[in-house]
């Protein structure tokens, strides 16, 4: 079964210069064990990652409307319907090192982007980092990334247009720190 | 995230060319529309085997896979559309029994149009849920992703008018309300099913596969917004208002002209955003699939045009038929085979090799077809199309059959096309599978396991 969502807007919250912590982690420990949440803030709320984590969840985030972000907090170890699509951890990109490889591939025709991503990746080193520039989420590309173990982040520039995903080459399968 | 390959898409796919060839054979023969009048039931076979059979059951399986695409989000079931289909092509089955059986071809009794109605209105639902609840999750929308919430709905108000027409032909129904509706509805389900729901769709569709496919900008501002509040507005106060003034017991003209106007408005402007991405496109030399898009897009332009000159001589309700042909054949299954080409070859291409792609020398998608080959075809196609349109303008049954004959040819050529993709037939050269590489089945897309 599919890992289903409940949503938990802390917006106004933030906006009225409360503190949502408390508000979250309830809404977090009223989860059923099939449910994810879905969190979204007026920033990127990186602590919370580190506290979630802890409790078994991985996450990802990406920038919405009005510079708003949206959170998925998944359960890691849940099972994922189908292929290993979905369940790919979204690291925390702090730690990573700088990119060994940058390709911009902005101007290529679907599928040669993800052709490309692809074969780059298996000439680099694990651990070693690619950072590639897109015109769209590469949405075809996650499941093949997720099946070889590696890991990535990714989100649209504040253009709006440009899509920046990095993957850590094989670091996928490593339990989350 | 991601999304993955749409389990049974394939099987639509299947599905959906055997009810186009069905029907291209029936009007090559003869059967129905103009040998028979337009509201015949012979008529009504061919119409519901086209709508339902080949369009809709296109348009659902390409959803369930491009749904995903357009809002990052994976398909709420990726197993529910086998009973789906199973319901719907039972429900049409069960549908164009009961339209031969008005017509005198069989007599088995008063079941077909009950059981249609549930049959339809089970599969229909089924849709609904898996897309309505894939959708719900990604609010707030994407544009494209607007597009096909609002034309399941029109979906949606096809069936319900639909299934009230199948009650009330069956007999059971006697409410005053569902009889004035199936007397004067029978408008509001055409322009629901072929405006809202499959041209609604195609459209925001559109939007989003050919700005991929010839690199051209994605379209978010002001008036591809416009086109989506105009195209909304003006199904609803052709559904909404039409039944509204249909219970009130006053003539829907009032309703179809503000929808006329509204919806023309959005065609227009839809028309300057294609003209657009044509133009903005970086990448100089298309593809097959995009030029043959172009085609069916001109068919929708000359179909708007067609109803505007038909209004202005007064002679709509005579070559409705015609408008009908037009934009069902020229626009709606043009641009799906035009794009199912592009799809077939990419999702096999993806089936095939993406397990194994940067790890081997593998072919690229365009690799899969030969373009050469199949661009005569269609051409071909729609050169016939539009030669059976004016055949209907000019009321000529003889030559409408011989340019059904050249449209048949052409779509079985068009088939053998795509099922040679599919089998990986036209792979310049043979070379054997790479290890991990799995050959796809012609019906079904399974996921790789590792």
């Amino acid at each position: 079964m599919p890992q289903t969502f409940v949503d938990l807007d802390v917006r106004p919250i933030l906006r009225g210069g409360g503190e949502p912590f408390e508000k979250i982690m309830q809404t977090v420990d009223a989860l059923a064990p099939d449910e994810g949440l879905r969190l979204y803030a007026t920033f990127k709320p990186v602590p919370l990652f580190q506290v979630l984590g802890r409790k078994g969840f991985a996450h990802e985030a990406r920038e919405i409307e009005g510079g708003d972000w949206e959170v998925l907090f998944r359960r890691a170890e849940a099972p994922v319907e189908g292929e290993a699509s979905a369940a790919a951890e979204a690291p925390d990109t702090d730690d990573w090192p700088e990119p060994a490889q940058q390709m911009d591939n902005r101007d290529l025709e679907p599928p040669e982007p993800m052709v490309r991503i692809l074969a780059a990746l298996e000439t680099m080193e694990s651990g070693d980092v690619l950072q590639a520039l897109l015109c769209r989420e590469p949405m075809f590309l996650f499941p093949e990334l997720a099946k070889r173990g590696h890991a990535w982040q990714g989100g649209f520039e504040p253009d709006g247009t440009t899509y920046k995903i990095l993957v850590r080459v094989g670091e996928g399968q490593k339990p989350a720190a | 995230m991601g999304v993955t390959l749409s389990r049974w898409t394939m099987s639509y796919f299947a599905a959906a060319l055997l009810s186009l060839i069905l029907g291209e054979c029936l009007m090559t023969a003869g059967y129905g529309f103009p040998s028979a009048p337009i509201r015949a039931p012979q008529t009504l076979v061919l119409v519901h085997l086209i709508a339902i059979g080949w369009l809709s059951l296109l348009l659902c399986g390409a959803l369930f896979q491009f749904v995903p695409v357009l809002i990052a989000r994976p398909l709420h079931s990726n197993s529910l559309p086998l009973p789906t289909l199973v319901l719907l092509v039972a429900g049409l089955a069960a549908l164009l029994s009961g339209f031969l059986q008005l017509s005198g071809t069989i007599d088995v009794g008063a079941w077909p149009f009950p059981l249609a109605a549930g049959l339809l209105a089970s599969g229909f639902a089924l849709v609904l849920y898996n897309l309505g609840r894939t959708l719900w999750q990604a609010r707030p929308l994407p544009l494209p992703a607007r597009f096909v919430a609002v034309a399941l709905l029109c979906l949606a108000a096809t069936v319900a008018l639909g299934a009230t027409f199948s009650l009330v032909f069956a007999g059971p129904v006697h409410s005053e309300a569902l009889l004035a509706i199936t007397a004067g509805g029978l408008p509001l389900h055409v322009l629901a099913g072929l405006g809202g729901w499959l041209t609604f769709a195609a459209m925001g569709v559109s939007y989003r596969l050919l700005a991929m496919f010839m690199l051209a900008p994605e379209l978010e501002g002001a008036r591809p917004r416009a086109v989506f509040w105009l195209g909304t507005g003006a199904l609803a106060v052709v559904i909404l208002g039409g039944v509204a003034q249909i219970l009130r017991d006053v003539t829907i003209l009032p309703a179809l002209c503000v929808g006329a106007l509204l919806g023309f408005a959005a065609l227009a402007l839809y028309g300057a955003d294609i003209f657009y991405l044509y133009r903005a496109r970086k990448r100089r030399i298309i593809e097959l699939n995009s030029q043959m898009a172009a085609l069916a897009l001109i068919s929708l332009a000359a179909a708007v045009a067609l109803i505007v000159v038909l209004i202005a001589t007064n002679r709509l309700s005579d070559q409705i038929g015609a408008v009908v042909f037009l934009a069902a054949f020229g626009w709606l299954t043009g641009l799906g085979l035009a794009k199912l080409y592009k799809i077939v070859a990419f999702l096999t291409w993806l089936e095939c090799y993406g397990p194994v792609l940067g790890k081997t020398a593998t072919p690229r998608v365009q690799d899969l077809v030969i373009e050469g080959r199949a661009r005569p075809w269609f051409l071909l196609y729609f050169l016939s199309v539009w030669g059976a349109t004016a055949a209907l303008l000019f009321a000529h049954a003889t030559a409408f059959r011989m340019a059904n004959g050249v449209m048949l040819v052409a779509t079985l050529a068009i088939a053998v096309q795509l099922l040679r993709t599919r089998l990986l037939s036209d792979l310049t050269a043979e070379v054997p599978l790479p290890d991990g590489a799995h050959r796809p089945h012609l019906l079904v897309s399974l996921p790789n396991s590792t």
